[in-house]
């Protein structure tokens, strides 16, 4: 019964991200498209990337992972938390017995449903085009993945919850998303970065993401746990954020 | 008949803005209620608050026995709600959307199919909510209202921009529901469609009801008269003739037209008739007016309802 509510909601909202042009373009186009364009110019192996032998496209592969989960979590959750709350979706869901923690968890499966789908699609074309390689495990990989998607899903619903407008949710997440892109290690390792714009890199969420997920693609042990704990508070930042400005109407 | 929801002394204050102010009624089982009154008279801040949405200031509510402020999961089990003006997500498609809402509740006594071919939905139910014309979308929100087979179905300004056909059927659509059994409590501004609908209404303004009857009670008890218009073309006679008619007050003559105004639309009407009859007239293009709801309005707060 309650379950049932839980597992059509999320099926539903995972239908819907199929039938938003956006979302496909964001998060399953965009990334896929990257990583083919820039995997198809620096086809050789590129020296000072600190990881010899394997070429570019194994480089950004984590990168492209981290741009899908940005994307389609960071996104897919504030602009359809604020549209749903501008137009009343939220408040009908409200009238039913659905309970809120079961619209969360519901809108959260969906999403991590749908980066999946994103996140495979780029292994399909990595391994076809790049024969990208796994050396590390790949139950950390998922597992690494599932935290940054359950961290940058919990900052698209902190500013789906503050922004007065789905217009206002689109543009704050657009600003975000296109620093932390920049400022992140997807394109270029960040110790090429100025010494001064390093510590901020390192300290916004995707490049800790992008790094530890770099190091199990790349089988490196992972010595820099502290990535982690930086990740995690986010996680508490936008859930904390959420919990405290979420409205329904 | 039960008292299916009772409010006492219900209040509540947005800033300055006293929305809902100290109002008490209660609804009957199996009736239809509507609140009806000008737009900002409070009607949805009242209805939200009975639906659990809204929490009173002060007072107290009981629907089907709950509390809604305490027990409001409960409650929520039991009624169907549309909700004024909302929406529901725009891709999602009709059959997909009656899926979706019934997997929220634990009985689900309705099968979809039926609901379905009860509201005429059929034919779209691989449609998007959002290429659905206004008519069509009211009516799914009438069919989610109705996936859970509640006891209560609260309608919150069904009509509200549809036009004169599309809510000629939806009220057809609500008398259909009313003979399943279900109370309904509505709102509008619409009076025809109050007098058209309920059992009973609450009149309400500025956040008071201010009349509270059958409509046909609240018409009734106003002075107001009716008006009685025909036309006479075959024999030339004086409007002064109509004056002796039992109950008319006024009587204007217009080229073959008259109007008559009259306290006993009945008593006139019958004499008509007779006079007719007695000095070989006819009487042609006859019609009445009689007061309705809005004359009720104006009366009681010197206004029109306007939209």
């Amino acid at each position: 019964m309650k379950l049932r509510g839980l597992w059509q909601l999320a099926l539903s909202e995972f239908k819907l991200n199929l039938r938003e042009p956006a979302m496909l373009f964001w998060a399953l186009a965009f990334p896929a498209l990257w990583m083919g364009i820039f995997g198809a110019i620096f086809k050789k192996p590129m020296p000072g990337f600190g990881y010899e032998g394997l070429n570019y496209a194994n480089f950004i592969l984590p990168g492209g992972m981290g741009l899908t989960i940005l994307a389609s979590a960071f996104i897919g959750m504030s602009t359809t938390l604020a549209t749903y709350r501008e137009t009343g979706v939220l408040k009908r869901l409200r009238v039913t017995p659905l309970k809120t923690s079961t619209l969360a968890l519901s809108f959260t499966i969906s999403q991590i449903i749908f980066i999946a789908l994103g996140i495979f699609v780029l292994f399909v074309i990595g391994k076809i085009f790049f024969n990208v390689r796994v050396l590390g495990s790949w139950a950390a990989l998922i597992g690494m993945s599932v935290f940054g998607m359950i961290t940058f899903l919990a900052l698209g619903s902190a500013i789906g919850s503050v922004a007065r407008s789905p217009r206002a949710a689109t543009v704050i997440t657009m600003l975000i998303f296109m620093s932390m892109i920049f400022l992140s290690d997807m394109f270029l390792p960040v110790s090429l970065f100025p010494t001064w714009l390093q510590p901020i890199c390192k300290a916004l969420p995707l490049t800790p993401l992008t790094t530890v997920l770099r190091d199990i693609v790349y089988g490196t042990p992972l010595n820099e746990l502290w990535q982690l704990g930086i990740i995690a508070s986010w996680l508490v930042l936008g859930s904390v954020i959420t919990v405290k400005f979420f409205k329904w109407e | 008949m039960s008292v299916i929801v009772e409010c006492e002394h219900l209040t509540k204050s947005y800033g300055n803005l006293v929305a809902v102010n100290d109002i008490s009624f209660k609804v009957r089982e199996g009736e239809i209620f509507g609140l009806v009154g000008p737009n900002g008279a409070g009607k949805t801040t009242l209805i939200e608050m009975i639906e659990g949405l809204r929490k009173p200031d002060s007072g107290s509510i009981r629907a089907l026995g709950l509390d809604p402020t305490q027990q409001g999961d409960e409650l929520k089990e039991k009624i169907g709600v549309l909700l004024q003006s909302t929406s529901i997500q725009p891709d999602i498609k009709v059959k997909e959307a009656l899926k979706l809402f019934s997997s929220f509740y634990r009985h689900v006594p309705n099968n979809i199919e039926e609901l379905m071919k009860m509201l005429s939905l059929e034919e779209k139910a691989d449609s998007r909510f959002k290429k659905l014309s206004g008519g069509l979308k009211q009516r799914v929100a009438i069919a989610l209202a109705l996936v859970n087979d509640p006891v209560i179905l609260f309608l919150d300004e069904l009509t509200t921009g549809l036009d004169p056909q599309a809510r000629r059927n939806m009220w057809d659509l609500v008398e259909n529901i009313k003979t399943r059994g279900k109370t309904i409590l509505l709102t509008t501004h619409y009076m025809e469609e109050a007098e058209r609908l309920c059992d009973r209404v609450g009149i309400i303004d500025y956040g008071k009801i201010i009349a509270l009857d059958t409509p046909r009670n609240l018409v009734n008890n106003l002075s107001a008269e009716s008006k009685v218009t025909f036309n006479i073309e075959d024999k030339d006679i004086d409007a002064s003739k109509f004056k002796s008619v039992k109950a008319v007050s006024q009587v204007q003559k217009i080229d073959d037209m008259f109007i008559i105004y009259t306290d006993d639309e009945n008593n006139t009407l019958q004499e008509l008739v007779r006079l007719a009859d007695k000095q070989k007239f006819r009487v042609s293009s006859l019609r009445t007016e009689s007061p309705n709801l809005d004359d009720v309005f104006l009366s009681l707060t010197g206004r029109e309802m306007r939209e």
